[in-house]
């Protein structure tokens, strides 16, 4: 610690401080504008400038000043407002002053620095500029002329993002902030940049001329999005989302946001949302009040449970006591045939984590990643599924020298991260890789197996996993293989991240066991920084293994009630927030369930696909519309807070399965998010230690922040198989999309519409493939056709396909395999 | 969205062999991007955009931070730049002898003023401050030639002398 006085107050603040940080602590007030609390010090805009007195004759810049001991600070002197109004004068010689139509008025830097500063006159005279504003691009809107060149944009998209979009270019008055050859914003979309703006240069497109900033509600939510958790603030006009703001206050994760959680919103204000329950009547659904169609959802359940059965698929985009409720409601039902996301997708955590560590969760929090010196990151491109997890693992890399290690079948942006080492695979074999190096950490005795089941037989298990075998069959290089294990047995504070999901079904439940091996054997799980991450697709995956909306004594798993539903052995299915049609693998074994069970509800918050098929479709209400908790991929239980009202008649998933046990006679109302809460407790015991209203703006991550694994076993799993044929089809997630609902929201779909098929150049090159060109993909028995999307992310022979986009039906080809074997012609 | 990037066409067909030799050299080398940019220039004459995309893929290296140094430094050049490059002192000693004179002359003669080039590649005009020679002045240069105490008839006879060579 270092003793310091600012303004006449002693303060004592880290040594590591600035003089900004530790004046921020004290609640002293610097006015500044290139700072930002996520950056690193940059010193560009000279408006924190204060003296001190050991360094007397100039004024000293306080944001990259780092505290000393006996320094004695001064803020505000006469001569320090002086020199700020300077300043100030400086930077509005040529800020054009369009505040009146400026979306930026109300929370400008630059705005209320000029009225703190009392700046109505400016010496100076110059040139203006008279810039285009970027109209190319369909979400950030970028006018040059009000920049003030802080170069946090620029400083974001680097330090955080890792996608290097801005630079300054030119030299001098001409100096301004562009992109590659001063073209249109071409890029991730994220909108990091336009959150750090300090004034109105960088804003959002969707949002503009909506509302000004204070006549908006703002409302502290979770996304609804994928696993990673991010805080979102809905900012609220009259009863639609109109915007989706940050917080890097309280924000989780710093108030990082991807282009799903930020520009994603819009699909909760959509037309097409479904307002009342639908029932079908003469073979067409038709609209009805609450009370039909609850009387025809009861009729039908009791029915089928008298003969062969009901089941229920939820998807995991529930609160916590969502399906609290859909468990109750289930009980009451009968039935014990319950399950989520497609049953399958997840097991690498039920079983795969279960069977290996003991617990069912991540073993530690996002922050640790930050401080972790070797990163192993397996199979998917955590930009894709959980960009905000990628821009920490970026932080990593860039601010304390983390080293990244890849096992992946294609390329993505963490391969682009300074230093990153790709184990480039062949589809499928990822998982012979990880055992690869398992043995390799075995045999020189770099492994730590203190307390460790199961290291002989293991170490057995892995005779046929020699690096130079898996090398010849995985197209990995023996070498390369052998330095990553040593550097990842060399780890002090080591993290291994995996994602699940619907479109990373194969071999999941053996990847996260490989994955869980080879964290034990490096002493990962359970040490303080660092930890074993695996991640799911959805804003509450964690919740609903944690809820255990999962077939239980005996019950029938999502397949089994798919495959029950085909051929007569169950009588009706429940289908909660989710579009087995459109997402499930094996699209024709689900279409055939669907059309098979005798009786089919659906309750979403659109027609989906599956709902067109229903005998009963119930609307249910968006994330922006509920109270309760999600749990994220670091089991971090979240306050999910209402910001508008539901549309219609539609209701929340809680209060339909509520609604619905009262008709079967068991009473589930409960007065409150929070009651509920309390009774999770009493099911799930990790539950139990949290507080609902103990929830602050960080959650609580249940467990605590590493996460002791139960067990230390080691257990053997076989190797993948090579897909045969010319190309290997893989699907997974898009960077914009997520799961399907994302192609209902307008921002996702202004950068990303529709489906495609991304080859590497060299196999564009050989098939005489360009860019948007038709391509006829066949395997599995069916074709689809897609554009071709050409570059060098993919290797030969293989071709990515993103599975989000219903109409695309790439679930007709993918059943569930890490990869299909497809040929492909124009 | 493609990162594909829009490139005029004539740019299109530029054999990047050389450009990829260059950087074979740099690939692990930190820092060196200065350096890596000059051969290339070197090579092609100026830095065609094609070779800054490919610069950036195999150093890694923000295609936009390496707009940024190419637009910052005078000495990189975007665009062609012709086979003779005609640099016009324009420092006190020659302005006071007429600099602005000998720099009318060059563009009555080959429709160019400061960084332009002839439509057919030959020649680029360069206004630059002082090349150290005022003894001379007014003078140009063109390439490594210097032609001093110039007049118009002079200058005239110089670019006369360039526009008979290849």
């Amino acid at each position: 610690m270092v003793n310091l006085t600012i303004d006449g107050k002693q303060i004592s603040v880290s040594k590591a401080a600035t003089i900004y940080e530790a004046a921020q602590e004290a609640g002293i007030h610097i006015p500044v504008l290139c700072y930002a609390k996520k950056l690193l010090p940059y010193g560009a805009c000279r408006v924190c400038l204060v003296e001190i007195e050991q360094m007397k004759g100039r004024l000293i810049p306080s944001c990259t000043t780092p505290v000393s001991e006996g320094m004695v600070v001064t803020t505000t002197s006469e001569e320090i407002k002086k020199v700020r109004k300077t300043v100030m004068e400086f930077l509005l010689v040529n800020h054009v002053l369009d505040c009146p139509v400026c979306d930026k008025g109300g929370e400008c830097d630059l705005q209320d620095l000029a009225y703190e500063l009392d700046s109505t006159s400016n010496r100076f005279e110059g040139e203006k500029f008279d810039l285009p504003t970027d109209e190319v691009n369909p979400l950030i809107e970028r006018n040059m002329n009000r920049c003030v060149l802080c170069g946090k944009c620029v400083r974001v998209c680097d330090e955080i993002v890792g996608y290097g979009s801005y630079s300054f270019i030119n030299r001098g008055f001409e100096t301004k902030i562009a992109t590659a050859y001063d073209r249109g914003l071409n890029c991730e979309f994220c909108g990091q940049c336009l959150s750090m703006c300090p004034v109105g240069a960088l804003l959002p497109r969707p949002f503009k001329f909506k509302a000004r900033p204070w006549q908006l509600k703002e409302v502290d939510s979770v996304c609804g999005y994928c696993g990673n958790g991010c805080t979102v603030t809905l900012g609220v006009l009259g009863d639609r989302v109109e915007t989706i703001r940050f917080n890097d206050k309280i924000g989780v994760n710093d108030g990082n946001l991807c282009i799903r959680g930020r520009f994603g919103y819009s699909y909760v204000n959509d037309q097409e949302r479904l307002t009342k329950p639908l029932v079908r009547k003469d073979g067409v659904l038709v609209e009805t009040d609450w009370d039909e169609a609850l009387q025809v959802v009861s009729d039908g359940l009791l029915k089928a449970q008298g003969g062969q059965g009901v089941g229920f698929l939820s998807g995991a985009r529930l609160t916590n006591e969502e399906f609290y409720l859909l468990k109750q409601f289930a009980k009451t039902v009968g039935t014990e045939n319950v399950d989520h996301s497609g049953g399958e997708c997840y097991k690498g955590v039920t079983e795969g984590l279960k069977q290996t560590l003991g617990v069912a969760a991540s073993t530690a929090t996002f922050p640790q990643i930050d401080k972790a010196d070797v990163i192993l990151a397996i199979r998917s491109d955590f930009y894709e599924t959980h960009p905000v997890v990628g821009m920490v693992v970026n932080q990593a890399i860039r601010r304390n020298d983390a080293k990244l290690l890849i096992v992946a079948d294609k390329k993505g942006k963490l391969n682009k991260l300074p230093g990153a080492k790709t184990l480039l695979s062949k589809p499928g074999l990822e998982l012979d890789v990880l055992n690869a190096m398992a043995k390799v950490i075995l045999d020189e005795g770099l492994a730590q197996t203190e307390g460790v089941e199961g290291v002989a037989e293991f170490q057995a298990s892995l005779a046929n996993f020699t690096p130079e075998k898996v090398a010849a069959r995985s197209g990995v290089d023996a070498e390369a293989l052998q330095a990553a294990a040593r550097q990842l047995a060399s780890a002090k504070q080591g993290v291994v991240l995996l994602a699940y999901g619907l479109p990373y079904q194969g071999l999941n439940k053996e990847l996260a066991t490989a994955a869980a091996n080879l964290a034990i054997l490096t002493g990962i799980p359970g040490r303080e920084g660092g930890g074993l991450y695996l991640c799911g697709e959805k804003s509450n995956s964690q919740g609903a293994i944690d809820l255990g909306i999962l077939p239980q004594n005996g019950g029938l798993g999502a397949q089994a009630m798919l495959a029950g539903a085909s051929n007569g052995k169950l009588d009706a299915l429940y289908v909660v927030s989710e579009d087995p049609l459109s997402s499930y693998p094996d699209r024709d074994k689900v279409a055939q369930a669907l059309e098979k069970v005798p009786f089919l509800v659906v309750q979403d918050i659109f027609l989906s696909p599956t709902a067109q098929l229903a005998d009963v479709v119930l609307p249910a209400v968006s994330f922006a519309e509920k109270d309760g908790t999600f749990t994220n991929a670091e089991r971090r239980i979240q306050r999910v807070r209402p910001g508008i009202p539901s549309p219609g008649e539609a209701r929340s998933d809680g209060a339909i399965f509520s609604a619905l046990a009262g008709k079967l006679g068991n009473n589930l109302s409960f007065t409150s998010a929070a009651a509920i809460f309390t009774e999770i407790g009493k099911d799930v015991p990790a539950y139990a230690a949290i507080g609902f209203n103990e929830l602050g703006a960080h959650g609580k991550v249940w467990g605590g922040e590493t996460l002791s694994p139960a067990s230390r076993k080691l257990v053997a799993v076989g190797g993948g198989t090579t897909v045969e044929g010319e190309f290997q089809l893989v699907v997974g997630s898009a960077l914009y999309h997520s799961g399907t609902v994302s192609t209902k929201a307008k921002g996702p779909l202004a950068v990303l519409s529709e489906a495609y098929a991304e080859l590497g150049r060299e196999d564009a090159k050989d098939l005489n493939v360009a860019e948007g060109d038709l391509l006829k993909i066949s395997g599995n028995g069916a074709e689809i056709k897609l554009k071709a999307k050409v570059d060098n992310r993919l290797p030969k022979g293989v071709v990515f396909v993103p599975y989000h986009f219903a109409d695309a039906e790439v679930n007709r080809l993918y059943k569930g395999e890490p990869a299909v074997s497809v040929k492909i012609s124009k | 969205m493609s990162e594909a990037v829009e490139t005029t066409v004539d740019e299109q067909d530029i054999d990047l062999t050389g450009a990829n030799q260059i950087l074979d050299k740099y690939v692990d080398f930190h820092g060196a991007l200065m350096p890596a940019l000059q051969e290339i220039q070197e090579f092609y004459g100026y830095i065609p955009e094609p070779t800054v995309h490919l610069t950036a893929e195999r150093l890694n290296i923000y295609t936009s931070q390496i707009y940024g140094v190419l637009t910052f430094y005078a000495q990189f050049h975007l665009k062609p730049r012709g086979k003779y490059i005609v640099r016009v002192c324009m420092g006190t000693a020659c302005h006071v002898k007429g600099a602005g004179r000998i720099a009318e002359t060059i563009k009555d003669r080959l429709g160019i003023v400061h960084a332009e080039t002839t439509e057919d590649l030959k020649f680029t005009a360069e206004y630059v401050a002082c090349i150290g020679a005022c003894g001379m002045a007014p003078v140009i240069m063109v390439n490594d030639g210097t032609y001093g105490s110039l007049t118009v008839q002079k200058t005239d006879e110089v670019i006369q002398k360039y526009l008979k060579m290849d």
